[in-house]
């Protein structure tokens, strides 16, 4: 007789220990403490008294801050499509272990290592109308008759941030779909090939519903980590112009740091964790329920 | 089958072309990869050019694209600022691999118990321990000194590995547990008959299965511990423990917010130099490793 | 052995043990130094150190991230002994209680007094002396004399008057599709209130409320002077780039040598030495709406002792020394670093220089303002200062901006 010992499940929770104590400790607690400060009306500078929840009525009739939010939302829903789909387009193309495709991932996932301030000056510098060398290169090619000033308007700022930050991260998703599509079974794909399928078939019906948790995995972190951009912003449009390029986290900045409110900064804090846990739940709960569809 | 043979095979089969498309198809697809390259290679190209020039030539207007001279001054502004580009690589380098020792010693485990285990309220754990990237770290970073001031571990490596390693374990644990899911059960069953224990059978077996995603972790922990500049500037106040993104915040930004171009472009070439020898030499397990990493 | 030898041989022992306590029982000083004053204070901390057994050790801290840093240093007790930053935060800091009170030590030092006004000013707070000026910068009015005699104008006569300077760019202007006769970095808050504002004082206008009571932008001057600036704008005598210039170019543009005149800082003076030695330029105060009305931005760093500082009569002395001649000569003026006692100005090293002669004049006409949440006034990437100068240059609506500015600084200036 086989003899199945069902180990006890909750030695699970002792592998999990660590990493939770971890957590609380360092973040559950200064969280915690930030709660607290968002109930005072505490300067960067010291003091503060407690004053309830005032900050949170502030912040109900902050204008700035609920452009700032509309505009990082904007952000989020045109930037994350961009990265997803490029990503998964270039991992498409080079998924294939060639000596040509791997030198292609390897450049492409380059600019992920560079640190995010340095990136963004670099492409501060290229944009720049005149020291910028992209806004030559476009002009040597005769596409634009005279060098562009791309900060001097939202939306042409908007847009080279997007192009930016596009350069930089595309090669965390080709990387993640690339590893998820050299995961699926060949027998799978050449079943398909005997069927005749052709290769945009392929991709349809087999590989993207096979990748699906990976897409939707990496879609959601990195929405979330576009919810909280800050750096590019701060860097190459200075909020600018006249304030129309603040995002959520930018806004927080300038109240705990410059205008010394660290406790209404704290309550900024707070509201928009809980906005962006609201949103990721929503979106986890309706991707599970259409997976079990 | 092995993981290799795996990559390969679907590789091949996923763009096995058929009949007469067969050499328009890979055409297309050798002309794509040279334009993506050529694009994505442009930008530090013309970064690593502008390094190589005289300071002044690297502001000149209108720009040139090629040095007018070869001048290496950018680079030693960049390594002989201050203390010196060697004791902030020493301390970056402290830190990142403090944090990377964090980051595997907690999310291996984690992701075991969480992979492996059926307890109740484990989705949950999941999700608490994925939860802090929700949170903008930089309001963290003020009660977080404050806390560790108390307890003396500013100005320290560990101090501000621990905040690093804070910033990465929600993805380690992501990670380390989605490789974990991918092994197969039998290979757990065979050695619950063989009566191990969950601890050896957690040392023995699934640890070495799954060794490239652990190679994963410590890649993407060594990128983000390397690059991050808020919190070393803030848990660190001396000079000597100061890491490599503050020397070069403060090599390349003169008075008034005015910018040294040619220090920036060399100060961004140098900070790319370490993390892809760490990506070229893990570029093995790499691959592979998120092949059973954050897939199914 | 004999008496003699070991005589000697003990009191070469003495010797060797006395330098060497000398060595064991020196004590470390830290400060803490703003990134764009770092070369100063290296100039300075260089020269204590090879006369003082007792060592000073900087550590430099971006611009940006000095206040919060030593902020949340004093209250978490992580401070260095010594700190230099941007004076324009002493009355926050002081206010705050942040810094040692150092009346009495300076109160009687003769070199304190001699010290310019607007840095006794800015350290003073409730009649007591918390700080002193360490390592000055002051604006100034450079011209290009290749580009002036080009286009016909005397290359040794500066504009005296706004308007004058408005002329002279655009005979600059004139000379060619890339050459501009003026520049300003149109997003920079911290550029202008250094550079453009010292024209408004000039011409009659007080600039920030340092309550909510007290006038801000008050007189003509801060209209004349946007008014000009708008013409030159939409005259196109300016680069394009200005518009979004957040500083990053605030030097670099007129290193160029591609444009006429511009406001700026004494700090330009030794990188146009050292980068572009074949650009003759030329320095003088910056001036307001008439003739003869000049002023400037007394700026730069200033020294003090955060409190939680472990070596304070230490640092006292460090702080009594740097305003010595001594210090004063040999550590700023000998590179090129104007000395925060306007008496200095004419000294041996500036002879060779007649334009460093009226940078460290300019300390002497300048105003510098003393305000509270001056990051939030000023400097800030969302301030009334910085939405007021664009509103009235790239948007064109002057009246609208200053009455808008205006009222938001009182605001600010209330809280």
């Amino acid at each position: 007789m086989r003899r199945t010992r069902t180990l006890p499940q909750w030695h699970g929770w002792l592998f999990i220990a660590p990493a939770l104590l971890f957590v609380t400790v360092f973040v559950l607690i200064p969280l915690g403490q930030l709660a607290a400060m968002s109930l005072t009306d505490r300067s960067l500078l010291g003091g503060g008294k407690l004053i309830g929840f005032t900050n949170y009525w502030r912040i109900w009739n902050d204008a700035s801050f609920w452009r700032a939010l509309e505009f990082t939302a904007k952000y989020t829903l045109v930037l994350t499509p961009i990265l997803m789909g490029l990503g998964f387009a270039v991992a498409l193309l080079t998924v294939k272990n060639t000596l040509l495709k791997r030198l292609t991932r390897t450049i492409v996932f380059l600019p992920v290592v560079i640190g995010l301030s340095s990136s963004s000056l670099l492409w501060f510098w290229l944009l720049d109308e005149q020291v910028g060398l992209l806004n030559k290169l476009l002009v040597d090619l005769s596409l634009i008759r005279e060098p562009i000033v791309w900060f001097a308007s939202a939306d042409l700022a908007f847009w080279a941030v997007v192009i930016s930050i596009t350069w930089k991260v595309v090669g965390f998703g080709m990387v993640l779909f690339v590893a998820g599509i050299q995961s699926i079974n060949p027998d799978i794909l050449e079943a398909a090939l005997m069927d005749g399928a052709s290769y945009w078939g392929r991709v349809r019906f087999i590989i993207l519903p096979l990748t699906r948790r990976v897409l939707l995995l990496t879609t959601l972190v990195s929405a979330i980590s576009s919810m909280l951009a800050f750096d590019q912003f701060y860097i190459m449009t200075s909020g600018g112009p006249r304030g129309q390029t603040f995002t959520a986290v930018y806004w927080i900045y300038q109240n705990s740091f410059i205008s010394f409110k660290l406790g209404y900064g704290a309550a900024l804090s707070i509201v928009l964790t809980l906005i962006i846990l609201a949103f990721s739940t929503m979106q986890i709960a309706l991707t599970a329920r259409s997976a079990e569809t | 089958m092995t993981a290799a043979a795996l990559t390969s095979e679907s590789a091949r089969t996923i763009s096995a072309p058929r009949g007469g498309r067969a050499a328009r198809g890979a055409y297309l697809a050798t002309a794509a990869c040279v334009a993506v390259i050529a694009i994505m290679a442009a930008p530090m190209a013309l970064s690593f050019l502008a390094s190589i020039k005289t300071a002044a030539d690297a502001s000149a207007v209108p720009p040139h694209y090629l040095p007018k001279a070869l001048s290496f001054e950018n680079y030693s502004k960049v390594v002989n600022f201050q203390a010196g580009l060697a004791t902030y690589v020493g301390n970056s380098a402290l830190v990142a691999l403090m944090a990377i020792a964090g980051c595997i010693v907690l999310a291996a485990p984690a992701g075991y118990g969480l992979a492996r285990f059926t307890m109740r309220g484990r989705e949950v754990a999941f999700l608490g321990l994925l939860a802090p990237i929700m949170i903008p770290y930089q309001a963290l970073l003020t009660p977080l000194y404050l806390d560790f001031a108390k307890v003396g571990l500013v100005n320290s490596h560990l101090g501000l590995a621990i905040v690093h390693t804070i910033l990465q374990l929600p993805f380690s644990v992501f990670l380390m547990r989605n490789s974990f899911e991918s092994i197969p059960r039998e290979i757990e069953e065979a050695a619950m008959i063989d009566g191990c224990s969950a601890w050896r059978r957690f040392t023995r077996i699934f640890l070495p299965l799954a060794v490239p995603a652990i190679v994963t972790v410590a890649l993407f922990a060594f990128i983000n511990s390397w690059n991050e500049f808020l919190a070393a500037l803030i848990f660190m106040n001396r000079e000597t423990s100061f890491t490599v993104p503050i020397l070069l915040v403060s090599v390349r930004i003169g008075n008034h917010g005015a910018v040294d171009w040619g220090a920036l472009q060399a100060s961004v070439i140098i900070s790319i130099i370490p993390c892809l020898a760490v990506y070229l030499a893990l570029q093995r397990y790499y691959v592979s490793g998120l092949l059973s990493g954050a897939v199914k | 052995m004999t008496m003699r030898t070991t005589c000697g041989a003990l009191a070469a022992m003495l010797v060797a043990l006395s330098a060497f306590a000398d060595v064991a029982f020196a004590d470390t000083m830290t400060m803490w130094v703003r990134a764009s004053g770092v070369n100063a204070a290296t100039h300075l901390g260089d020269l204590w150190n090879s006369t003082h057994p007792d060592k000073i050790e900087l550590t430099t801290i971006p611009d940006n991230q000095m206040v919060t840093k030593l902020a949340t240093g004093v209250q978490a007790g992580d401070v260095p002994d010594l700190v230099s930053f941007d004076l324009i935060y002493m009355p926050d800091f002081m206010k705050a209680g942040f810094l040692v009170d150092l009346t009495a030590d300076l109160k009687g030092n003769p070199n304190y007094a001699s010290v310019a006004q607007a840095y006794k000013d800015i350290a003073t707070y409730e009649g007591k002396v918390y700080g002193a000026g360490f390592t000055p910068d002051v604006s100034i009015l450079v011209w290009n004399k290749d580009l002036f005699k080009k286009a016909g104008l005397d290359p040794d006569k500066p504009p005296q008057t706004v308007g004058e300077i408005h002329e002279d760019a655009k005979k600059i202007r004139a000379l060619g599709a890339d050459t501009y006769g003026f520049y300003f970095s149109g997003a920079c808050p911290g550029c202008n209130i250094f550079a453009t504002s010292p024209m408004m004082v000039a011409a009659g206008s007080k600039m920030l409320p340092a309550n909510g009571d007290d006038d801000a932008l008050t007189g003509d001057g801060v209209k004349d002077v946007l008014e000009a600036f708008k013409a030159m704008w939409n005259e196109g005598l300016v680069p394009k780039s200005a518009q979004t210039d957040n500083g990053a170019n605030f030097t670099g543009e007129f290193k160029t040598g591609k444009i006429g005149i511009q406001g700026t800082g004494g700090f330009l003076l030794s990188e146009l030495k050292k980068d572009v030695p074949n650009l003759n330029f030329g320095v003088t105060f910056l001036p307001g709406v008439k003739g003869g009305q000049v002023s400037s931005f007394v700026g730069g760093d200033v020294v003090a002792i955060p409190v939680g500082s472990k070596h304070v009569p230490l640092a006292k002395q460090f702080i009594a020394w740097e305003l010595t001649d001594e210090a004063q000569l040999e550590g700023l003026a000998k590179n090129n670093i104007v000395p925060s006692r306007p008496a200095l100005a004419d000294n041996k090293y500036f002879a060779a220089d007649p334009r460093v002669v009226v940078t460290a004049k300019a300390i002497g006409v300048g105003y510098v303002p003393w305000v509270y949440h001056f990051a939030d006034m000023v400097n800030s990437d969302s301030s009334p200062w910085i939405n007021m100068f664009q509103r009235a240059i790239f948007d064109g609506d002057v009246d609208g901006a200053i009455k808008e500015g205006r009222e938001k600084m009182k605001d600010i200036a209330g809280q």
